[in-house]
């Protein structure tokens, strides 16, 4: 494995053909041909098409200081479908990670991994290395249930449990043995409400169900459920698909500031939400991870034809 | 390069804003023309018609400045589409400012102030003749996106300045030869400097035409 600033280049054998990046690229960076059709991007370089067939390289910098997860050459099988090939990408602290990518390439896939929750998915297979702080995963040793609460998720549908707005965050803390008095407890319900932005909107309801909030205040009671267990990370996979834009715009303001305090990865259809809430983002397609990079230069001037074609609505 | 998204409907309106860019490129280079063969021939007439059309330029250039703004708000562009939408809006203010200049140009032969001499003329002339042509070599790279066609107007540019510089010196020359004849010297140095700056417009807009090509935005320098 050859870690470097700049790129990272798979185990996996590389395939035949190598493509040196034209001027556009930075120096140093190179992405593998999986072995396809090239053509000229009309920036002085090629870039690849790729269709899946091979293991590609990354372009950009898939790497960070200090990250809070760190994945090498993860590969996810659902059964025979090599449905995630080679990803190596690192999610850092107190920022966001935006996932895009047209659907079936892989991104929520990915994003599952990271805090195993494929392994509820029968015939599902990973492979590679997934680093929490430094800590392997998938090591035998390993608590999956203390895994999922360092590691929350947000889903696209708001799945509040049925019970109280209270007893939904205060769940976890209580099966997590995170509190020992009744008063930590609501001092720690009350918070975690606050964080989410809800506090003033049920404060005065925390014993009516958390089933009877709008779509809105339930994906923000999910989130105030997730981070009272006080996870490292928050992955939220398409959390606003279901809302309308102005719960999407509470959401995107909270997860900005939520930021501040967690490593967030985000999978997201919409382009414009990545632009606004990322400071990087990963180009997924086919099951590879295209490009990656800081947001703005992705949106702006991105060296893969293929992450160009997807964000300008040429293809996808 | 403006084209091949999934909404057709977005390419239409990309196409769109490129043409209506392409005709006030076209009606500022007719303005040029006019008013170089103005001053050349002394000739009120068409220094009137350079001027009458002035206002037919400003509303082109606000027209492409409201599109602009309608694909920025509806379309959300990014990347290529984004940067082409400002080098587009770029060269309509550099095609803007032409036009501004062959005004300037034209309101010198309506002063009246004095014919400029033969040499003045035949300099003034061939300037006139450099700075159109790189005006149509800058619009025929815009009309097809050439990056190279683009370079070599910028690349032009510098044969046009220096020609200014000779141009001027000579007029210099003949003003000492002839201080009675200084308030025509002083409008014949105008005009020459119209002229070039035209070649500066022209090079500008082949920068941003070159930075489409090679997919950065260019800041380009104010003549």
């Amino acid at each position: 494995m050859n870690e470097s600033n700049q790129t990272f280049a798979p185990q996996a054998p590389a395939p035949a053909v190598l493509a040196a990046a034209g001027p556009g690229g930075e120096p140093g960076q190179r992405h593998h041909d999986a072995g396809l059709n090239l053509r000229p991007t009309g920036r002085g370089g090629t870039t690849s098409r790729l269709d899946g067939s091979g293991i590609g390289q990354t372009l950009g910098t898939v790497t960070v200081v200090d990250p809070v997860f760190s994945c090498r050459d993860v590969n996810v099988y659902y059964g025979s479908k090599h449905a995630l090939k080679g990803v190596s990408l690192d999610v850092g602290k107190k920022q966001v990670l935006a996932m895009i990518g047209p659907s079936g390439c892989g991104k929520s896939t990915f994003l599952r991994c990271l805090n195993r929750m494929n392994d509820t998915i029968a015939g599902a297979r990973v492979t590679g290395q997934i680093l929490l702080d430094g800590q392997d995963i998938h090591d035998a040793a390993r608590d999956v249930v203390q895994l999922r609460a360092r590691v929350g998720m947000v889903f696209q549908k708001p799945n509040p449990f049925p019970k109280s707005i209270y007893d939904n965050v205060a769940f976890g803390p209580r099966l997590h043995g995170l509190v020992r008095t009744r008063a930590d407890l609501d001092e720690l319900v009350c918070t975690s409400l606050q964080r989410a932005g809800l506090w003033d909107e049920v404060k005065d309801r925390l014993t009516q169900s958390g089933t009877g909030l709008s779509g809105g205040q339930q994906q923000r009671l999910c989130i105030a459920r997730t981070i009272a267990v006080k996870p490292h990370v928050i992955l939220m996979d398409e959390p606003c698909s279901a809302l309308d834009p102005i719960a999407t715009a509470r959401i995107e303001d909270l997860i900005d500031e939520l930021k501040e305090s967690f490593a967030i990865a985000i999978v997201t259809h919409s382009m414009q939400q990545a632009a606004r809430v990322s400071q990087r983002t990963a180009y997924f397609h086919l099951g590879l991870l295209v490009e990656v990079g800081e947001t703005d230069r992705i949106f702006t001037n991105p060296r893969h034809r293929l992450t160009e074609d997807y964000i300008t609505g040429r293809f996808g | 390069m403006l084209e091949g998204h999934i909404s057709k409907s977005f390419d239409g309106e990309l196409a769109g804003l490129h043409i209506r860019v392409l005709e006030m490129g076209g009606l500022a280079l007719d303005q040029v023309r006019t008013a170089a063969r103005a001053y050349a021939e002394w000739d009120l007439r068409n220094a009137q018609h350079v001027m009458d059309r002035e206002g037919l330029l400003n509303t082109l250039g606000m027209r492409i400045y409201d599109d602009q703004l309608t694909l920025i708000a509806l379309r959300n562009p990014v990347a290529s589409d984004l940067r082409a939408i400002i080098a587009l809006a770029k060269i309509a203010a550099e095609l803007d400012r032409a036009g501004a200049e062959s005004c300037k140009i034209a309101r010198t032969v309506l002063h009246q102030n004095g014919r400029p001499g033969r040499g003045t003329s035949s300099d003034a002339r061939h300037l006139a003749n450099l700075a159109t042509s790189l005006l149509r070599l800058s619009l025929e790279a815009l009309d097809q996106l050439d990056g190279e066609l683009a370079e070599q107007v910028i690349d032009r540019d510098q044969d046009l300045d220096a020609e200014y510089a000779s141009g001027l010196r000579r007029l210099l020359t003949r003003a000492l030869e002839n201080p009675s004849q200084l308030e025509v010297t002083v409008e014949a140095a105008f005009a020459l400097k119209s002229m070039e700056r035209i070649g500066d417009h022209a090079r500008n807009i082949s920068e941003q035409i070159a930075g489409m090509a090679a997919h950065v935005v260019r800041v380009t320098r104010t003549p």
